[in-house]
Formats: C-alpha cells, sequence, structure tokens
C-alpha cells in the first residue's frame, strides 16, 4: 500500500503490545493505579451530554492525573483509591460547572446526584475537621491548660477512694475518722469574706464561682403536719439540704487525664445550667459552682418524701436546695468522691446551713427520699441511699431515721432496690417495725395498713397540687419532675428498675 | 507533523474558558472537513449544528461573454481566469456530465494536488464559499487534515501550511485536526472518545485509534472513491464523472450486481475494504502502544466512499477474516457519514476556544 502508520502517545491509557506474539485479544496487564483514575474518569465522564464539556472535562482531567496519582497512589486501600479517584474526578467536574465550562443541564441525573453527595461529603468532612480544630483550639485556650504537680510523681498520690465509713457505725464514729473536717482553727461564723464578678470567698474557705449562676421558678412551697393537712403559710426558704451525685463521666484523678477531667466538668456544668438541676456542683478538683440561684427552684429531687419535727414535705424541689457531687455513686460500697470535694461540700454544707438556718436534720440525700409515687416505691432513684459521710459533714446519719415514705406512706422496695443494696438502710428497717407495731395495733395485716397509708400518700399529693405547690411533673418547660429525670443519662444509674439490674 | 499537532492533541493544560463565550457576537467557531472530493463546514446554529458543502472539483470552459452571462444568471460559481472561465463547487459536476468531460480537482490523495496550476486558487474559491471571513480576529477554525502516506509528508507539509496560512489571512486562528479522530469527536462521544474512527473519502481512507480521545495510532491509506471511479472507469471504459454518477445513484453492495459498472464498482470496492482492514490490523499489531481498556472499541465508519448501502457489511466481513489486537464491539456507520468530519472538528474548534 505504501502507507505509513503515524502513532502518537496518548498520556494515561497506552499499553505495550507484543510484537512477537502476534495478535492477540487479551490487554497487557497494566498497572492497578492509573486503570483506577482511568476508570472514574470514565465513570463520571459518561455523565456528561455535552460533547465539548465531555472533552474538556477528560483532557483537563489527564492534564491532571500526574498530580492526582502522585497524591492517590500513597493510599494503601484500593476500595479507598478508587474512591478517591472518583471524588477528584467530580472535583475536577465541579471546576467546569464553576467555569460555565459545563452547564448543570449537561450533566445526567447520576452525575448530578453523585455530583451533589460529593460535596454533602466534603462539606461533611469540612465540617468535622473544623469542629476538631475548634475543640482543639478552645483546649488550648483554656487557662491552666497544663496540670499542676503537686508532688513529683514518684510520690504515691493519696488514694481518692477513702474507705466507706460503716452505715451502722455511730456518727461520732464516723466523725473521727475524717480528721480533715476537725483539725485547725474554725471560723465563729460564716460570712463572705470577698466578692468578685464572678466568684464569692467566705470565711471558711469556700469559694463559689459564680459565673454560670441563672435564675429560676422562685421558690415557693407549702408544708404539711403528720395529720396530713397542708399548712396554710408560703415558705420562700429553703428548709433543708439534698445531696445529690451527678452520675456523669468519671476519670481517672491522674494528670495525664486533666483534659478529660476538665472538659467533662465543663460539659456537665453546662448541662445543668441549661437544666437548672442544682444549685450547687462540685466538681472534682472540690470547686464549687453555683448554677441556680438560690432562692430559686431547681428541678433535683423529683417525686421525694421527707418528714422532721412533725412536719412532712412532700417533692423537695422547693423546699430544699441542692448539692451535687460530680462522680459516680456506683453503689455506695466505697466514697465515690475526691478528697476536695469532701471539704468543699462540707464548706458548703456549713454555709447553707448556717445561712438559711437548716436544721441538720434536714440535711439529707436524694437516695433516701426518692420515691415511685405510681409503684409506691421507695429508692426510685439512689444516689447517696448508701455512703454518705453525714459524720464529715457534721451532720446526724440519716440513715438511722426513720424513713418517712415507708413509716408514713407505706411504701415498700422490690427486688430490684435489693439487687444495688442487698439490704435497706436502717431508717427502712425502723420504718418497717413501726408499721408492724401500727398493724398489731390495729389487728390488721401490715399490707393493708401499708395500702392505707399509700393511699392517703396520693390524698396528700393530689392535695399539694390541687392546693398551691404544683406538683414535680408539672412545671412544664423546666425539666419539672426531677432533677434526675432531667438529668437523664446521669441519673440512669442511680434510678431503678431501669438503671440498676 | 506530530510536532505541529501538539499544540492541538497532546493533553490539554488547562481549559477554563467558558463555553458561553462561544455563543457572543463575533465568536463562532468553525469546523471544516477539507476532503478531495468535497469541503464540508459545520457551524453551530444555536443549539444545532448546521452544514453547508462543495464539491471540491472545477471545470475551466473557454471565455465568452454568453457564457460568463448565462453563468451570472443562473447563479454558478465560478471566476474568469485570462481566456477560460472556471466553474468551481456543486455545478462543475453538472457542466461535467453536460461536456462528457472529466473534472478537475484541486486536490488529489487527500492533499492539494501539486500538478494542477488551479490548486490554490480553485480551492480558496470553493473555500471562500463555506467560510467567510471571521468575524472578530482569532475565530477558531479547526480543519481537517489527513494523516500522512509514505513518501507524501513534505507535501503533507505543504499542504497544511497553505491552508493554516489561508485561514489566518481570513481572520481565524486554525487548528489542524486528523480526519479519523474528527470522527471520533463526532461518533464516539458516548465512548467517551474512545474507539477506531475510519474516514472513507475521495482520495484517501483515512483511520485514528483514541483513547479518551488522545489518539494512539492512525494511518491511511491512498485508496478512496477516487481510486475506484479511475478503475472502474479504466476497465469499463466510462468517464470517471460518469461512473461518480453511477456510484452515487443508489450502489447497493448487498446485493448482486446488476450489469459491469456494479460489478466494477464491487470489485474495487472490495479491494478498497480489504486494503484498509488490512492496514488496520497490520498497524495495530506494529504498534508500539495501544489503549489501556479492557473493554472491546467501536469503530465507526464515515465519508461519502462509506455511503452505499452495504458497505458496512462488506467490511465487517473482512474485518470478521482477520483477528485484530484488539477486540471489537462492533461496527456502525456514522449518523450522517456526509458531515461528520467535520462535526467532529466543530467539536475541535468549540474545545480549542
Amino acid at each position: 500500500m505504501g502507507a505509513e502508520t503515524k502513532r502518537s502517545e496518548g498520556s494515561g491509557g497506552v499499553r505495550q503490545t507484543d510484537h512477537g506474539a502476534g495478535v492477540r485479544r487479551r490487554p497487557v496487564a497494566i498497572p492497578s493505579d492509573p486503570a483506577e483514575f482511568l476508570h472514574a474518569l470514565e465513570s463520571v465522564s459518561s455523565g456528561i451530554r455535552d460533547p465539548v464539556a465531555k472533552l474538556r472535562f477528560i483532557r483537563t482531567s489527564l492534564s491532571r492525573y500526574k498530580a492526582v496519582h502522585r497524591v492517590v497512589r500513597k493510599v494503601p486501600v484500593a476500595p479507598v483509591r478508587r474512591v478517591l479517584y472518583h471524588w477528584l474526578s467530580l472535583e475536577g467536574l465541579r471546576h467546569l460547572l464553576e467555569t460555565k465550562a459545563v452547564g448543570p443541564s449537561g450533566l445526567n441525573v447520576a452525575t448530578r446526584v453523585s455530583f451533589a453527595f460529593g460535596r454533602a461529603a466534603v462539606m461533611g468532612l469540612g465540617l468535622i475537621f473544623g469542629i476538631s480544630v475548634g475543640v482543639a483550639a478552645y483546649r488550648h485556650m483554656r487557662p491552666l491548660a497544663a496540670p499542676l504537680m503537686a508532688a513529683p510523681r514518684r510520690v504515691a498520690a493519696p488514694a481518692a477512694v477513702a474507705p466507706l465509713p460503716d452505715p451502722a457505725s455511730s456518727v461520732a464514729e464516723q466523725g473521727t475518722a475524717a480528721p480533715l473536717t476537725t483539725a485547725g482553727v474554725a471560723p465563729a461564723a460564716i460570712w463572705l469574706v470577698e466578692k468578685g464578678p464572678q466568684w464569692e470567698l467566705y470565711s471558711n474557705g469556700l469559694r463559689i464561682d459564680t459565673a454560670l449562676t441563672v435564675k429560676g421558678t422562685p421558690r415557693s412551697f407549702r408544708v404539711f403536719d403528720r395529720e396530713g393537712n397542708l399548712e396554710p403559710r408560703v415558705y420562700n426558704a429553703p428548709v433543708g439540704l439534698l445531696f445529690h451525685t451527678s452520675e456523669s463521666d468519671v476519670w481517672p484523678l491522674e494528670a495525664a487525664y486533666n483534659e478529660n477531667l476538665r472538659g467533662t466538668s465543663q460539659g456537665l456544668l453546662r448541662y445543668v445550667q441549661k437544666n437548672r438541676l442544682y444549685h450547687y456542683v462540685i466538681d472534682r478538683f472540690g470547686r464549687v459552682f453555683r448554677i441556680v440561684a438560690e432562692d430559686s427552684k431547681a428541678n433535683h429531687a423529683g417525686n421525694s418524701v421527707w418528714a422532721n419535727a412533725g412536719r412532712v414535705y412532700l417533692n423537695l424541689n422547693h423546699a430544699f436546695l441542692a448539692v451535687s457531687f460530680e462522680t459516680r455513686w456506683e453503689g455506695g460500697k466505697a466514697l465515690p468522691i475526691t478528697q476536695a470535694q469532701l471539704a468543699a461540700g462540707r464548706n458548703v454544707s456549713d454555709y447553707l446551713r448556717q445561712r438559711y438556718e437548716i436544721a441538720p436534720e434536714m440535711c439529707v440525700t436524694h437516695g433516701l427520699t426518692s420515691v415511685n409515687p405510681k409503684k409506691h416505691l421507695i429508692g426510685h432513684h439512689m444516689d447517696w441511699a448508701r455512703g454518705f459521710p453525714f459524720a464529715v459533714f457534721g451532720l446526724p446519719d440519716q440513715y438511722q431515721h426513720e424513713a418517712p415514705s415507708v413509716a408514713l406512706f407505706g411504701f415498700d422496695y422490690d427486688d430490684d432496690f435489693l439487687k444495688v443494696l442487698d439490704q435497706p438502710w436502717p431508717g427502712v428497717r425502723a420504718a418497717e417495725a413501726e408499721l408492724s407495731r401500727e398493724a398489731a395495733r390495729q389487728r390488721r395485716a401490715v399490707e393493708d395498713v401499708r395500702f392505707d397509708r399509700q393511699t392517703a400518700y396520693d390524698r396528700w399529693i393530689e392535695k399539694q397540687q390541687a392546693g398551691y405547690e404544683p406538683g414535680p411533673n408539672a412545671a412544664a418547660g423546666e425539666g419539672s419532675g426531677t432533677g434526675e429525670a432531667a438529668v437523664g443519662r446521669a441519673a440512669a444509674s442511680t434510678s431503678r428498675p431501669e438503671g440498676l439490674q | 507533523m506530530d510536532e505541529r499537532k501538539d499544540h492541538l492533541w497532546k493533553v490539554a493544560q488547562e481549559a477554563e474558558e467558558r463555553i458561553e463565550d462561544l455563543m457572543k457576537a463575533g465568536s463562532n467557531p468553525v469546523g471544516l472537513d477539507v476532503g478531495t472530493s468535497k469541503v464540508v463546514a459545520a457551524k453551530r446554529k444555536g443549539k444545532e449544528i448546521d452544514t453547508g458543502a462543495q464539491l471540491n472539483a472545477f471545470i475551466p470552459v473557454p471565455w465568452s461573454r454568453f457564457t460568463e452571462t448565462i453563468l451570472g444568471q443562473n447563479e454558478i460559481s465560478y471566476y474568469r481566469e485570462n481566456d477560460e472561465l472556471i466553474i468551481y463547487g456543486t455545478a462543475t459536476e453538472k457542466f461535467a456530465n453536460m461536456f462528457n468531460a472529466n473534472v478537475r480537482r484541486p486536490m488529489a490523495d487527500g492533499l492539494i494536488n501539486p500538478k494542477e496550476r488551479f490548486a490554490m486558487p480553485v480551492l480558496e474559491a470553493i473555500l471562500q464559499t463555506l467560510v467567510p471571513k471571521a468575524r472578530a480576529q482569532g475565530e477558531i477554525l479547526a480543519f481537517s487534515v489527513p494523516a500522512a502516506t509514505e513518501g507524501h509528508e513534505a507535501q503533507l507539509t505543504y499542504h497544511e501550511a497553505t491552508l493554516r496560512r489561508y485561514f489566518e489571512g481570513l481572520g481565524y486562528k486554525p487548528v489542524a485536526i486528523n480526519e479519523g479522530l474528527a470522527v471520533i469527536f463526532s461518533e464516539l462521544e458516548d465512548n467517551n472518545f474512545t474507539g477506531i474512527g475510519i474516514s472513507c473519502g475521495g482520495g484517501m481512507c483515512n483511520v485514528t485509534l483514541a483513547y479518551l480521545s488522545i489518539p494512539s495510532m492512525m494511518f491511511s491509506i491512498p485508496k478512496g472513491g477516487d481510486f475506484i471511479d479511475a478503475s472502474v472507469a479504466s476497465v469499463t471504459g466510462e468517464q470517471e464523472t460518469r461512473v461518480k454518477v453511477i456510484k452515487e445513484d443508489g450502489l447497493d453492495l448487498s446485493k448482486p450486481p446488476k450489469d459491469k459498472y456494479e460489478k466494477a464498482l464491487r470489485i474495487y470496492y472490495e479491494d478498497l475494504i480489504e486494503s484498509l482492514v488490512q492496514k488496520l490490523q497490520q498497524s495495530i499489531s506494529q504498534a508500539d502502544k495501544l489503549p489501556r481498556s479492557d473493554r472491546p472499541l467501536p469503530i465507526v465508519i464515515a465519508g461519502g466512499t462509506a455511503k452505499p448501502r452495504g458497505f458496512k457489511e462488506m467490511f465487517e466481513k473482512a474485518l470478521s477474516s482477520r483477528s485484530l489486537p484488539v477486540a471489537v464491539s462492533g461496527v456502525r456507520m456514522a449518523s450522517d457519514p456526509l458531515t461528520a468530519t467535520a462535526r467532529g472538528a466543530l467539536i475541535a474548534a468549540l474545545y480549542e476556544k
């Protein structure tokens, strides 16, 4: 023929042929990476309808091949590599779209969807990256990022968890076991020493951080006498203290976990503030934060019962101030708070008791007061149902106090309760003994007496709600009900039967 | 040759131009198929492509005032050259039949005919009827060129340079595109411009194998419609022009020949196709580098010589008798064989814009 064959090498997309082998149909084995790139390119290109735009896209993509391949070939996982090639091809398309070299109508539906999905994925990854950078920057910017070491590492730190005082031991015995609150000179009274824009310092060493303080529903409540009469007087000042645990995440009290410790505390404080759960939170370093103003109700107690000196208190959100320790109760077999929290808790307790003339007998834990009104069971929430160091706080051992929910209202407990505590606290036993005596006096079965008193509880609650004070679940919009319920995950492990099995 | 085409066919650097600019007033890229037999121009008209064609032929007739008047009254393209009137373009064939003479061509074997003294003046006159002066300086005009045949490299250089200079003179920025690749651009878009494009023209057949628009192999054979016409004329004693008319008047290669002309036409068509397929097999087998594709390649055929019914089947038959180094998914005719190259050149022009 006398014709000459002209050959030119295209970039990418070429392979050697076997001259010696003559004719053959099987393609020569090709390196995987270019094949992946070309496959992605063809896949995206197939979605372009306009021939000029398609040609432009193909040529532009091929011109970027080396730069793209240089980066993507380092990805060791083939599927990831393929996804990257595809995404980069779509990005090339985006470039053409932005320069109007390709109009949206020039793409088929599948390519448009794929393109949109790719953009969404990029935005999502960008968002994640931005948040990560933001969090890192936030952590970096926080003051006192570096933990201060009180002692060289080789010196063993004092145990964060102190042995639990025997609940059955006397208050005096528990008091002697905690010299930190009795040693040294105590102030004659507790007064406000100094006040800054976001803090208060008291004479017993209590320093309250007030930066996060918020107002809530003004405190207002009425009290029953033991006969079930709702006293006409409306109280605005707190009459009791209720101790809680936050049931939030707990990290080892070690320098290596400093950022986790601080981060968790910050999150807890924001959550408590948002839901107005507690008046005070004591973090694991012993810092005291006032969250809900003292003249406001906090959503901390839920359905609860306490009685003292001939007065009966139902649903304690209004009547009691809430002090929560950042920790998990974990069944109360060991003291779950730090030494710093212990000292700070004592100082807060002393301050509040003095300021509002709260009787020691009115300082109690959440677990001792919480009830399930529908099932008439005690221990609905169980934080500090065992193991609160009343003696260290200079308080009477409330575990010995006859449980009013049992004695007055015939509340019972179930197997779930016993799974957590093994046996009820002594105050429950004392109340049950009183019920038995009453049943014997009336010559009735104990269960009948219980039933009568449970029915009485229901009537009292109705009277309370009808008379003046809203019930724990009535204050809509404020995480009404129980602080515990509002805490949600925090309280889950202390509430039965859902939490502890 | 390759070097001069690099600016167009090497991988694009960055193409950030806005395609909407193409539609602005004064911007009107042109695709041109400068073939031995016909010149076809393609332009964008809105969203459609508008094509126009002229026969790339002429016939000189002696000058007389009467003849010139008649030509003018009948709007026949001509110009006067001393004592001759040069009739060119589509009307040429009528006059050739009228005078029972063969038409003359400015081009032969795909290139400007060096033996024809009127080659360039006539070609320019024909091109003028299809390509007006550029409305804006630097408008893109892509024109087709064949792959070089052995021994004609210098001639191809001259051909391309001459056309380029002419188009520059009209205010265009000319770019050359291989005929086979132009067919791929116009017909194999659905295959991402991957496959084998064949243009069977008057002077030669051009073949290009491309992958993702990048040509990997291209060649041409110096056989085309003119070869068939001349061969049939020589064995039948008929004028080439007359043979051409018979050929283009509903020749069906799938049916048995009815007369000696059809018999001869069939023989030389078979010869052309056999040469084409043989060269295709040889070129692919000897190619150093071929497209990387696990998928079989489509073959698309364009050009006026491929128009007769049965051409595709004849080609397939020839192809099936040989084994190619690449798998072929199928053979098909271009949607419009006569304008495929021009439409592909227009795509190249739009891309270059």
